[in-house]
């Protein structure tokens, strides 16, 4: 288990996680979402005392990381890929950290098998590709059999059959109780692979519920409908409980109520319709919606840009 | 990769963990231990101890050259002039004479020891197996202390073997009776071992490969070499000469065979005692950043 609270890291001026609080429970994968940016991995960084909070505390299992006597017993973590020493093999990489725990030889050797990495074991780290990098990472984590895992973007870098194996272990550590936390930036990873999900942007959490919710949340269908007499039509669908948003003048947005029935209210009531179209919202979208604002590093639109550059924080939101 | 994985789903016998597996209390002697392994697993130990030993034993079988040369041209010079030609070309010199060398070889394998692992993020493992973050410091500290010493008692072993037959023949061996002569042997093994630990508070502080070598190299050599030059061109100015015994490499090369010429030195057990101040400093600031500072 995992417990934030108030969780604030400054780096700066930048403030990169602010004010942050949520609880990882044990038994479920819980996806940590967010683009690029957002302080999932400063998050990660502060739970396993790496970085300083500037304020606020989290707790694992109970106690801060760093009052734990045997750590990788507790907190197994794949913080980045690159937390090795290039100039050493992979086995010794792995006997070194298992020596600060008195872990048996026979355990490392568990782990590089667990992990595929037999072959490539006794081959100093500095010719890894990134995803026997990523490997390795995840063997280093599950070194002290701990409770509860922390994997910062576990499937980067990884061939398909290796995305499929981290979601399994990461679904099979959960099943046997214990707690893991998991970051991606892809929506659907976090779809696949979570029961929970929490979702941050910009140093804030924008999101905090299990994925099935958050889907059919997402997934609500919205009807688009370009009329002449938008506000007129507005005011009768609101009057029917829908909810409309005024995207531009004569463009609505309607969500909670079908294409049909927007049609057939507006011929009752001899209003234009100039375009009548169903979106269905995918997930991603969802997510995009939800965090657009918060997103650190925006590619803009070009014709946006040329056509007012004063303009261009958007209308999207 | 190609490595066939087994998807954990095929119940206990294929998961994560097979059967307990047995996790211990973090304890410094395992932090040791841990230390110990990286050292040893890593080619840069390998090459900066063999680049060590060949220093050592290459200055001093240079000198012991230069002795039979000198032995050679004093044949028939007045006893007392072969006297004082003794006292600068003593055996003691000779074993130790790459010394200074040395010390910069080690510390380069001291800097590396924290410096490769902030380069290449090591450290982030490190600390997250050992969160106290000071035993990890702490047990590269006494693994460097060990092998540096260890080494550099070693090398001069060796450097004693390969020039005896030319100090023997000068009558110029190293008098293991006379007790100077020991101080002087032990104090080069103390003055190295500081270096290299000089060399990891830096490496430390700094986080820098380049910067920690750099700073080594221009406190150790450089800047002794300024104020070396100073000493003889400003005699009169009296802080050059002040500023000069306090450098740490003046200081500290008190105690070895190698003790300096000039008028204003430090006793040999003071001066090494300076270096180890330095040291002390620079290990205890290396030690707040690492405590305080993110990783």
């Amino acid at each position: 288990m995992i417990e934030a609270r108030g969780l604030l890291k400054r780096y700066g001026a930048k403030t990169a996680v602010n004010d942050v609080t949520f609880t990882v429970q044990p038994g479920q994968v819980t996806g940590f979402l967010g683009p690029n940016g957002a302080g999932k991995s400063t998050t990660m960084r502060m739970i396993v005392g790496l970085d300083r909070p500037t304020a606020g505390s989290v707790t694992v299992n109970g106690k801060p990381y760093t009052a734990h006597r045997r750590p990788l017993a507790e907190v197994g973590a794949l913080l980045d890929a690159k937390a090795v020493h290039t100039g050493r093999t992979a086995r010794n990489h792995l006997l070194a950290m298992a020596a600060t725990h008195g872990i048996a030889t026979k355990r490392v050797d568990e782990v590089i098998e667990l992990t595929g990495l037999q072959s490539v074991a006794s081959k100093r780290v500095g010719g890894f590709s990134l995803g026997m990098g990523q490997r390795l990472g995840i063997a280093a984590a599950l070194l002290g059999d701990p409770r509860t895992l922390i994997l910062d973007e576990p499937v980067n870098g990884l061939d398909p059959e290796g995305v499929l194996w981290v979601r399994n272990i990461a679904k099979y550590l959960a099943s046997e109780g214990r707690t893991v936390f998991l970051s991606s930036h892809l929506m659907s990873e976090v779809a696949l692979t979570a029961d929970h999900v929490i979702v941050i942007g910009k140093g804030r959490i924008l999101a905090d519920s299990p994925v099935a919710e958050f889907v059919d949340g997402a997934a609500r269908k919205v009807v688009r409908v370009r009329s002449p007499q938008a506000t007129e039509l507005a005011d009768l669908l609101k009057a029917k409980n829908a909810e409309v948003e005024d995207v531009e003048p004569g463009l609505l947005e309607v969500r909670g109520a079908e294409a049909s029935a927007v049609g057939e209210l507006a011929a009752t009531s001899r209003i234009v319709l100039h375009e009548l179209t169903p979106v269905a919202s995918t997930l991603e979208e969802a997510y995009m919606s939800l965090t657009a604002d918060s997103v650190e590093y925006q590619s803009e639109d070009l014709a946006a840009v040329a056509a007012a550059t004063s303009h261009h924080e958007g209308s999207k939101a | 990769m190609s490595a066939t994985v087994t998807a954990p789903a095929g119940g206990a016998a294929s998961g994560p963990t097979t059967e307990h597996t047995p996790v211990h209390n973090v304890t410094f002697w395992r932090v040791l231990r841990s230390e110990w392994i990286k050292l040893w697993t890593l080619r840069s130990t390998w090459w900066t101890l063999a680049a060590t030993v060949v220093v050592m034993v290459g200055f001093a079988l240079l000198l012991a050259f230069i002795v039979q040369l000198v032995g050679n041209e004093m044949e028939g010079a007045s006893p007392e002039d072969q006297a004082a030609m003794g006292g600068v070309l003593g055996g003691t010199t000779v074993v130790a004479a790459g010394f200074e060398m040395a010390a910069l070889v080690v510390a380069v394998l001291g800097a590396l020891m924290i410096t490769g692992e902030y380069s290449t993020g090591m450290i982030r493992s490190t600390f997250a197996a050992v969160p106290g973050r000071l035993p990890a410091f702490f047990g590269k500290a006494v693994v460097l202390v060990l092998v540096t010493a260890v080494l550099t008692v070693v090398s001069l072993a060796l450097s004693w073997l390969v020039t005896y037959p030319l100090l023997n023949a000068n009558d110029a061996t190293v008098d293991f009776g006379d007790s100077d002569q020991i101080r002087a042997l032990l104090g080069t093994v103390l003055y190295v071992t500081l270096v290299a630990l000089f060399a990891l508070g830096l490496g430390a502080l700094l986080r820098h490969t380049a910067g920690a070598i750099f700073t080594v190299v221009a406190i150790f050599l450089v800047i002794p070499t300024i104020f070396q030059i100073a000493t003889l061109a400003a005699a009169q100015l009296e802080w050059v000469g002040v500023v000069n015994k306090l450098l740490p490499s003046v200081a500290g090369a008190q105690i070895t065979p190698n003790a300096g010429a000039f008028p204003d030195v430090l006793d040999p057990w003071v001066g090494i005692s300076v270096l180890a101040g330095y040291t002390l400093l620079v290990l205890v600031g290396a030690s707040a950043r690492l405590k305080l500072q993110d990783a």
